[in-house]
């Protein structure tokens, strides 16, 4: 393999790797916002769960009893969302970054003692008969961990549910036009709560992936906005799954390239920089992209519904 | 209403972070009668960050152990700009003879506590200002990096080295030119790779710069920064069957990459601490400047504790012939051991900083036949020769 080739296998296997918990977070958070609830507690929920999943690890010895637990706590903390949002009608705004703050504040309290400590049991890549002898993408691709698989199949699965079945209908109603809905006999709340909790349940497996492959180790702060860079992907993605795969990856290569290109002379604090001036930058793509295609967030979003009413 | 609620959740949030840092634990020494000395330590990063607070944590332990009359108090995890308070509260409140301020970005506030409290002694780690009685203390590894320089250079097969650095400050530079100038002794066509990380402790950080220096053709990686994530990616990369080099910093590291540390650099505080503290308990301490290295045995060759170099790279190091201008024909293992002898004799036997040496732009920076000065090595801001890579302007 020349040098070239070798560089741009390398670039695409990292980028799959950081895109991965951006991925499985818009996923969820696409969910959410399907059913008409805005979470920005996804950043709080990745780090509880980046915690969580560090902590089970190291004391089991088992990184898959991590993945559980993270997303255990992911889904909790969003229970505890839902229950603000839609039975006590809280403002969606400020009961997520509540969670923010109070998922934040969690992790780094019960992560304090496993600052530093490295990861003993790691969940080792699968290398995929047949398909990892192909060049380039073989080993991009197919040459990953399992929970990297996992989520691209359950990228597909969610794609499917929302766009091919029933219970997809069922979630978009809801996030379009509650009231509708609920004259049909769907029981909103149900479905936002279902929705809500998925979104954390991903939020979880975001951070366990962050904690125990992307990073395997815990630091607190170490989600580093990316539970905010979720958020700006689900704009991006038009809350479809299918183009969450885009964004997810696009962002992923940026982390990546933040390191390559210092050895092109770029500065690499304006380097430090680039997650987020690309954050910017697919908000306003997503804006233009929306009005082209005549796609708008889903019309109840943000708004409590209020059965009496 | 949201304001409001704004309000009283950003004060939550703040109570929060403040009880979460900062917490402290007093040992004492119950049973001892006599004249007790107390130290106060004030530590800039979590102690188990499994490297630079957690040498210090080590050293501590030890001494407490050690000694009945000493009696130690620690603050972990305090930023750089909140030194005085706690300086402040170890002085007033815990009483403390001593405190030792453990990184380079205390300097001032140190330097300010040693006017406002003439009775009391301060020692600064890292630092290069002193007052009556203010003192200096640092363990040097610039000797142990040019080491593992010779073996990178031998063993990199592609001619390109990698190293993650922390932050562009002289300390960091001098070591990456000391082992930039082991490279060159073995090997005159390799070249050392910089990547920047502008934080001392960031494994998601130092993961991807590592990753990238691989990408970009490195086999072989050395690192300044705090956590064990380059040694896991020289170990995962080598799992896969893509053979990479490293080299441990500042902790034993070598059980997290067990085919891929080669060896590495190992502090140990202990004596110096043990040395300052008794001078204090006899009455005879002085604001000297302490900078220990290997003769003094602050600082030692490894990967791990009695292990100067992975077991498994012994023999191909013993089977790497070069020919070396001291040493005539010589094996890597041969001259890395001879050099290690000369280093722990004392730098007038043998420094790495010995001309001739030139920066990047070919500008002789010491000249033949001569050693490079405390001065020139404490405000390095250049690069050697076959380092790859632009030093950015600002510093820490």
């Amino acid at each position: 393999m020349d040098e070239k080739t070798f560089l741009v296998q390398q670039i695409l296997v990292r980028t799959f790797a950081a895109g991965t918990p951006l991925l499985l977070g818009t996923l969820g958070e696409i969910y959410s916002e399907r059913s008409g609830i805005l979470n920005l507690g996804i950043e709080g929920m990745m780090a509880a769960g980046a915690v969580a999943a560090f902590a089970t690890a190291s004391v089991t010895g088992s990184p898959w009893c991590g993945v559980v637990a993270g997303i255990v706590v992911g889904g909790l903390l969003a229970l505890l969302h839902a229950f603000a949002t839609v039975t006590l009608k809280a403002n969606q705004i400020v009961s997520g970054l509540a969670l923010t703050m109070l998922g934040l504040g969690i992790s780094g309290l019960w992560g304090k003692r496993y600052v530093g400590v490295p990861l003993i049991n790691k969940i080792l890549p699968v290398r995929l008969p047949v398909l990892s002898n192909i060049p380039i993408l073989g080993n991009a691709v197919f040459n990953q961990d399992l929970l990297f698989y996992g989520s691209v199949v359950l990228g597909v699965i969610m794609w499917f549910i929302l766009y091919k079945t029933k219970v997809g209908i069922i979630i978009r109603s809801v996030g379009e036009n509650p009231e509708a809905a609920d004259s049909l006999g769907i029981s909103v709340w149900k479905v936002r709560y279902v929705c809500v909790i998925t979104g954390g349940i991903f939020a979880g497996m975001a951070g366990s992936y962050l904690s125990l492959v992307y990073i395997s180790s815990w630091v607190e702060g170490m989600t580093g906005g990316r539970g905010w860079i979720v958020i700006a992907l689900t704009v991006f993605s038009l809350w479809n799954p299918k183009r969450a795969f885009l964004g997810a990856y696009v962002f992923g290569g940026i982390y990546v390239l933040q390191y390559i290109l210092q050895s092109y002379g770029v500065s690499p604090n304006l380097l430090l920089m680039l997650p987020y001036i690309a954050t910017l930058a697919a908000l306003l793509a997503a804006v233009k992209f929306s009005k082209k295609k005549r796609i708008s967030p889903p019309l109840s979003l943000g708004v409590p519904f209020d059965r009496g009413r | 209403m949201i304001k409001k609620l704004c309000c009283i959740l950003g004060v939550a949030g703040l109570l929060f972070s403040v009880a979460a840092c900062g917490k402290k634990t007093a040992d004492t020494g119950d049973t001892y009668s006599g004249k007790k000395v107390k130290a106060g330590f004030i530590y800039v990063g979590p102690i188990g960050d499994f490297g630079w607070t957690y040498a210090h944590e080590i050293s501590r332990k030890e001494l407490i152990a050690k000694y009945p009359w000493l009696e130690t108090i620690y603050v972990e995890n305090i930023p750089e700009g909140d030194s005085d308070r706690v300086i402040d509260r170890l002085v007033n409140e815990e009483k403390c003879d001593i405190i030792f301020a453990t990184s380079f970005g205390y300097m001032d506030s140190t330097i300010n506590a040693g006017k406002k409290y003439p009775d009391k002694i301060f020692m600064h780690c890292a630092g290069y200002k002193r007052e009556k009685n203010v003192g200096t203390y640092f363990a040097e590894l610039y000797q142990a990096y040019y080491l593992n320089g010779l073996m990178a250079g031998a063993l990199s097969k592609t001619d390109r080295i990698g190293y993650v650095a922390a932050h562009p400050i002289p300390e960091v530079i001098r070591h990456i030119n000391a082992f930039a100038i082991g490279v060159k002794e073995v090997n005159p066509s390799a070249k050392v790779y910089v990547k920047w990380l502008f934080s001392w402790y960031d494994p998601a950080k130092a993961r991807e710069a590592a990753e990238s220096l691989i990408a970009q053709g490195c086999d072989t990686l050395a690192f300044e920064e705090d956590s064990v994530a380059v040694i896991e990616v020289g170990q995962s990369h080598t799992f896969k069957g893509h053979q990479i080099y490293t080299f441990s910093h500042y902790s034993p590291m070598q059980k997290f990459g067990p085919d891929s540390v080669v060896s590495g650099q190992l502090v140990n505080w202990t004596g110096m601490y043990d040395y300052i503290l008794n001078n204090v308990n006899e009455g005879k301490w002085t604001n000297e400047d302490m900078w220990w290295r290997l003769k003094e045995k602050a600082v030692a060759l490894g990967g791990e504790h009695g292990e100067q170099i992975n077991k498994k790279f012994v023999p191909v190091l013993q089977n790497l012939k070069i020919k070396n201008k001291d040493f005539g024909n010589i094996s890597v293992y041969d001259l890395v051991m001879k050099r290690l002898k000369q280093m722990e004799q004392g730098p007038d036997v043998f420094d790495p900083f010995t001309g001739p040496v030139k920066d990047q732009k070919g500008i002789v920076r010491i000249k033949t036949g001569n050693c490079a000065d405390h001065d020139m090595l404490w405000t390095m801001d250049w690069f050697a020769e076959n380092v790859e890579g632009k030093l950015p302007e600002s510093g820490k």
